[in-house]
C-alpha cells in the first residue's frame, strides 16, 4: 500500500451529536488531487444496512472538508455537509420499502464513516478502507429524563429536560400508523421544552377495549403535562403530523380545556367532520377509501381522499376561531395528504376570519409527506398500515430526496425557532414571516 | 479566593451536602441536583430562561458553546459548573456575566467579571473548576475509568453569587458530558512481555502511528493522555513503571529499568495495527527521563520525543535506569510555610549526577520540550536550556523546539482540566504535599496551547 496513504486522517466534529446537529467530515493527508470516497455506514435496529457515499478529489493540500467541498457524484453530489447521512439509502439487495426509524431513544445510532481509495460504488465490503471512524447520534441529550405516563389511561411518555424549570410544554402527535412515537419528543426536550409523546390510536385502553379514545383523551394528556411541577402551565404548545394535525386542530379550536400558546401541524389537513370524535373522522377517511389511486410500481396514493376541499364548512376545522399562532409546514409533492391544497384552504379561511396574523406557511417544492428532524433518510415509499386496515401496503409519500432533506433540515430550524418565541419569548402572538 | 465566615449550621450543611455527594458519582444526576444545595424554584408562573451547551457531549480537548437565552436586559447572573470526580469530590466554578440588550449571554464571545476568572473564557467553567468548600486538602483531578464521561452540571443562577452561598435561585441548567474516548476507540489491556499498560487503538482499520505515552513518579497506570491520543487517530500505549499492583517489586520505588521502555517500544513496534516506522514518545515529569533514554540507546528509533517539564537525569537511577528510593536523598528538598514540599532543585542540572546525563546530541529524531515557568517539582527551564544546548553544539538546533509559558506550573496535561498548584503525595509516615506550581489562568492558556502544538507536531512528524 502506498505508504503516504497510509497517513490519511478522517476526523468528523463532534463525533457525538444530536440528531439535528451539523457535523464536519474532514479528511487530512491524502495525496493531493487524488480520488477518494467517503461512505457512511449504519445498522438500524431491525438489522437493516444503510449506506451513503460522495466521490472526491483531494485538494492541493491533501485535504477534503465535506462541508466546503463538492461531491461529484454518490449518493448525494454537490456541498452537502450532511449529505452522508440523509442521504443514507438501503444496500443493494435490501428488502423494498424500508424506512428508518429509532424506537429505543435511549442509545445512540451509530454511524462508521470511511474513506476509500479511487472512487467506488459498490462492493464496499470487500474493501479495506484507508481510514474510519464512528459518529454518535443521539435523540436525547444528557440529563434529559424520559418518564413513560400511564395516569389517566394514558399511553404517552414524557421528556422533560435538564434543568429545573419550569419548562414550555409540548403535545406530540404522529399520525394514522399509530404506536408511540419518542424520538420527535425527545429531541425536543433536548432543545428545552417538556415534550410528551401521545399514542392516541393503539393505545393500551384502545387494544384492551377496541374503542377509539375520545376528546378527554387529549385533555388528559394536557392536564397531566399542565399540571406538572416542572412544566410552566401557562406556555403548551402542541406539534402534530399528518392525522395528528387533524386532532392538533381540533384540539387548538374545539377543546374547552386545552389552551395552546401555539401549533405546528406538519403535512396535514383541517378536513375533518367537526365534532366528529377521533373514530367518526377516522370513518370519514376511510368513506372515501374508493378515492385511493395506484403509481405505475403499484404505490398507495391516498391523497385524493380529502379532494376536493369541501366548501361545506361543517367538514372543516374553522381556523378562522384559533387564537394561538399557527405554524403549517407542507411539502408539495406530498401523495399522502393534500397538505399544500388545504394550508391553501386555511389561509383563505383565516384571511376571511381576519386571523390570519397568527398564520405562518412553510411550502416546500419537491418535499414529501413525511417532514421529520433533519439528517436521517427520505422514504419515498415504504412499507405501512394503518390501525384501519389490517394488510401492509407499500405507501407512496412523495417528495425528490435532495429537496425533501434541504426541506426537513429548514423547517426543523423554524419550528425551533416558532417554538422558541412563542413559548419562550413571550411575545404577543403574531405571525413570523420572517421565518 | 475569598472564603467567607460560616456559621456552624452552615458547616453541618455543607458536610451533609458532601455525605449525599460522595454516594452519588459520575452520571448519577439527582446526586448533582442535591448539591446544588439550598435552591429557591420559580413558580410554575412563567417559564424558565434557557440555557445550552453545544455539542453536549465532547471529548475533553473540545470547545463548549454555552449560552444562556430569554433572561432580561441588563441582568446580572452566574454560571456555574458542578461535577464530581471518581473520588466523590464536588468540583465547582462559576462566573458572574451581565445579560446585554438581547437579553442573553454568550460564554464564547461575553466577559466574566467575577468568580473563579474572569475575562473572555468560553472555557473557564472547566479549567477553572476547584474542589468545592470544605472538601479534603490536597485533591487533583484525574480520571482513571476513560471509558465513561465526567458528567458535568452547568447551571444558570439569578444574580452574581456563589455555589457556597445559601439562598441561590437556580434559573435553568443543562448537563454536559465530557469524553477522553472518541466512540469507536478500543481500549486494550496489556498484561505480557512483563509490561502493564493500555494501548488504544482509533477505529478503522490502521496501521496507526504510534505513541509511548509516559507519566511521572506518582505512578500508577494513567490512561487519560493515550485516550485522547486515540480519538485523535493515532494508536497510543500508556505504561505503569510504579506504584501498581501488577508491576514487580514494592510500590514505591521503580523496579524495572531501561528493558521495561524498550519492551514498550517494542511492543508497539510489533503491534499489526502500528505503523512500525511512525511511533513517538511522550513524557511528562519523571516520564522524560526513560524517554531521553530510549531516544538515545543505539536500535530505537523514535520518530520524535515530546518532553514535558523533565530532567535529562536522575539521582535515582543506577546502571540499569531502575531506581532508588526517591525519599532516600532528601538535601535538595526545599518547604514552604505550610510544610509542602518542592522537589525542584532536586533536577538543577548541577544537582544531577553527571553519569545520568544522556547524550541528547545523539538523538536523531525531531523534540519538542516544553516547559511551565513556574514549576516547583522540576527544573524545567534550566534542563530545556542543557537539552537545547548540547543539540545546537551538534548542529542539531532544527530538531529542537521550545514552548515556555510563563505561570504554568509542572503538570502541563490535556486542556480545559484544572490545574492543581499541589496536591497530596503520600500519606506515611505523616501526610506530604507536593508543589506543582503554575495559576489556573496562564496554566490553562498553557494547556490548551500546548496541546495544539502537541498534536501538530504529532501530525508533522508521525503522519507526514
Amino acid at each position: 500500500m502506498d505508504r503516504k496513504q497510509c497517513c490519511v486522517k478522517l476526523s468528523v466534529q463532534p463525533s457525538r451529536g444530536l440528531m439535528d446537529e451539523k457535523f464536519i467530515v474532514l479528511v487530512q493527508n491524502a495525496l493531493p488531487g487524488s480520488q477518494l470516497t467517503i461512505r457512511a455506514l449504519h445498522q438500524c435496529e431491525d438489522g437493516h444496512s444503510w449506506e451513503a457515499f460522495g466521490h472526491y478529489t483531494a485538494d492541493t493540500t491533501g485535504t477534503i472538508d465535506v462541508s466546503e467541498d463538492p461531491s461529484i457524484r454518490g449518493t448525494y453530489s454537490g456541498v452537502e455537509q450532511m449529505g452522508l447521512l440523509w442521504s443514507l439509502r438501503p444496500i443493494p439487495g435490501s428488502k423494498p420499502g424500508l424506512r428508518m426509524r429509532k424506537k429505543n431513544i435511549q442509545t445512540p445510532m451509530e454511524v462508521t464513516i470511511s474513506v476509500y481509495q479511487g472512487h467506488q460504488t459498490e462492493g464496499f465490503a470487500d474493501l479495506v478502507p484507508l481510514s474510519g471512524v464512528v459518529v454518535e447520534r443521539w435523540y436525547m441529550a444528557p440529563g434529559v429524563r424520559r418518564i413513560p405516563v400511564t395516569e389517566g389511561g394514558l399511553t404517552a411518555t414524557l421528556f422533560l429536560p435538564s434543568g429545573p424549570g419550569p419548562f414550555p410544554g409540548l403535545l406530540d402527535l404522529w399520525g394514522g400508523g399509530g404506536q408511540l412515537v419518542e424520538y420527535r419528543a425527545a429531541l425536543l426536550a433536548s432543545h428545552g421544552f417538556a415534550s410528551m409523546a401521545i399514542d392516541y390510536l393503539t393505545s393500551k385502553f384502545t387494544m384492551e377495549t377496541g374503542k377509539m379514545v375520545d376528546n378527554q383523551y387529549f385533555e388528559t394528556a394536557y392536564r397531566v403535562l399542565q399540571q406538572h411541577p416542572q412544566v410552566c402551565g401557562s406556555k403548551i404548545a402542541m406539534i402534530g403530523l399528518s392525522f395528528g394535525t387533524s386532532m392538533t386542530l381540533k384540539m387548538a379550536i374545539y377543546s374547552e380545556v386545552i389552551k395552546l400558546s401555539a401549533a405546528v401541524c406538519i403535512s396535514g389537513s383541517h378536513v375533518q367532520p367537526v365534532e366528529g370524535s377521533v373514530e367518526e373522522i377516522m370513518g370519514f377517511f376511510q368513506k372515501n377509501a374508493g378515492k385511493t389511486r395506484f403509481n405505475e410500481k403499484n404505490e398507495a396514493i391516498w391523497r385524493d381522499l380529502l379532494l376536493p376541499i369541501p366548501t361545506d364548512p361543517s367538514l372543516k376545522a374553522d381556523v378562522g376561531r384559533l387564537q394561538c399562532p399557527l405554524l403549517l409546514v407542507v411539502g408539495e409533492d406530498d401523495q399522502n395528504w393534500p397538505a399544500q391544497e388545504s394550508a391553501l384552504d386555511i389561509k383563505e379561511m383565516m384571511a376571511r376570519a381576519g386571523n390570519s396574523h397568527l398564520l405562518t406557511v412553510l411550502s416546500y417544492p419537491n418535499a414529501g409527506h413525511l417532514i421529520e428532524p433533519p439528517y436521517t433518510p427520505h422514504a419515498r415509499s415504504s412499507t405501512f398500515k394503518t390501525v384501519e386496515i389490517q394488510e401492509k401496503v407499500m405507501c407512496l409519500w412523495g417528495g425528490q430526496t435532495v429537496e425533501h432533506s434541504r426541506a426537513q433540515e429548514d423547517a426543523w430550524k423554524k419550528i425551533l425557532v416558532f417554538l422558541r418565541e412563542n413559548l419562550y419569548g413571550g411575545r404577543n402572538p403574531t405571525s413570523f414571516s420572517h421565518l | 479566593m475569598f472564603r467567607a465566615h460560616m456559621s456552624v449550621t452552615r458547616i453541618w450543611q455543607l458536610i451533609e451536602k458532601r455525605m449525599m455527594s460522595c454516594i452519588s458519582v459520575h452520571g448519577k444526576l439527582p446526586g448533582l441536583q442535591r448539591a446544588v444545595g439550598e435552591v429557591r424554584r420559580k413558580s410554575s408562573f412563567r417559564q424558565s430562561p434557557l440555557l445550552t451547551a453545544t455539542p453536549v457531549r465532547a471529548l475533553i480537548d473540545e470547545q463548549i458553546s454555552i449560552k444562556g437565552r430569554f433572561l432580561s436586559q441588563n441582568y446580572p447572573v452566574t454560571v456555574c459548573a458542578q461535577m464530581h470526580s471518581e473520588e466523590g469530590d464536588l468540583w465547582e466554578a462559576f462566573a458572574h456575566y451581565t445579560t446585554n440588550a438581547s437579553s442573553s449571554i454568550n460564554l464564547t464571545s461575553d466577559h466574566s467579571v467575577g468568580g473563579s476568572y474572569v475575562g473572555c473564557e468560553p472555557m473557564g467553567l472547566f479549567w477553572a473548576l476547584e474542589p468545592a468548600l470544605g472538601s479534603r486538602e490536597g485533591l487533583r483531578l484525574r480520571k482513571r475509568n476513560v471509558e465513561t464521561p465526567y458528567m458535568v452540571n452547568i447551571s444558570l443562577l439569578e444574580g452574581h453569587t456563589s455555589p457556597s452561598e445559601g439562598q441561590r435561585t437556580e434559573l435553568a441548567a443543562v448537563t454536559t458530558e465530557r469524553w477522553y474516548m472518541a466512540p469507536g476507540v478500543r481500549r486494550i489491556e496489556i498484561r505480557q512481555n512483563n509490561i502493564v499498560g493500555t494501548l488504544f487503538l482509533p477505529p478503522g482499520p490502521g496501521p496507526f502511528p504510534a505513541m509511548l505515552d509516559l507519566w511521572g513518579m506518582v505512578g500508577g497506570l494513567l490512561e487519560y493522555r493515550s485516550a485522547l491520543f486515540a480519538s485523535r487517530g493515532f494508536a497510543s500505549l500508556s505504561v505503569a513503571y510504579m506504584g501498581h499492583k501488577d508491576l514487580p517489586g514494592p510500590q514505591h520505588i521503580m523496579s524495572v529499568g531501561d528493558s521495561y521502555f524498550k519492551s514498550a517500544f517494542q511492543l508497539l513496534q510489533d503491534h499489526c495495527q502500528v505503523d512500525a516506522d511512525r511511533i513517538g514518545v511522550i513524557g511528562l515529569s519523571y516520564g522524560v527521563v526513560p524517554t531521553l533514554r530510549i531516544a538515545t540507546t543505539i536500535g530505537f528509533k523514535p520518530s520524535c520525543l515530546i518532553c514535558i517539564n523533565g530532567a535529562v537525569g536522575s539521582p535515582l537511577l543506577d546502571e540499569d535506569g531502575k531506581s532508588k528510593m526517591f525519599e532516600s536523598d532528601q538535601k535538595h528538598w526545599e518547604f514552604d510555610d505550610r510544610g509542602y514540599v518542592s522537589f525542584r532543585n532536586v533536577s538543577l542540572p548541577d544537582n544531577l549526577p553527571p553519569e545520568s546525563k544522556r547524550k541528547v546530541e545523539n538523538i536523531t529524531c525531531p523534540l519538542m520540550y516544553i516547559v511551565g515557568e513556574d514549576d516547583l517539582c522540576t527544573a524545567s527551564t534550566e534542563n530545556a536550556d542543557v537539552i537545547e544546548e548540547a543539540l545546537r553544539s551538534a548542529g542539531k538546533s532544527h530538531q529542537f523546539t521550545r514552548l515556555s509559558y510563563p505561570g504554568a506550573g509542572h503538570l502541563i496535561e490535556p486542556p480545559y482540566t484544572p490545574c492543581s498548584r499541589a496536591s497530596l503525595w503520600k500519606t506515611k509516615p505523616e501526610k506530604l504535599f507536593t508543589l506543582w506550581g503554575g495559576h489556573p489562568a496562564p496554566h490553562a492558556a498553557a494547556q490548551e496551547d500546548a496541546w495544539k502544538r502537541i498534536l501538530e507536531f504529532m501530525e508533522t512528524h508521525l503522519r507526514r
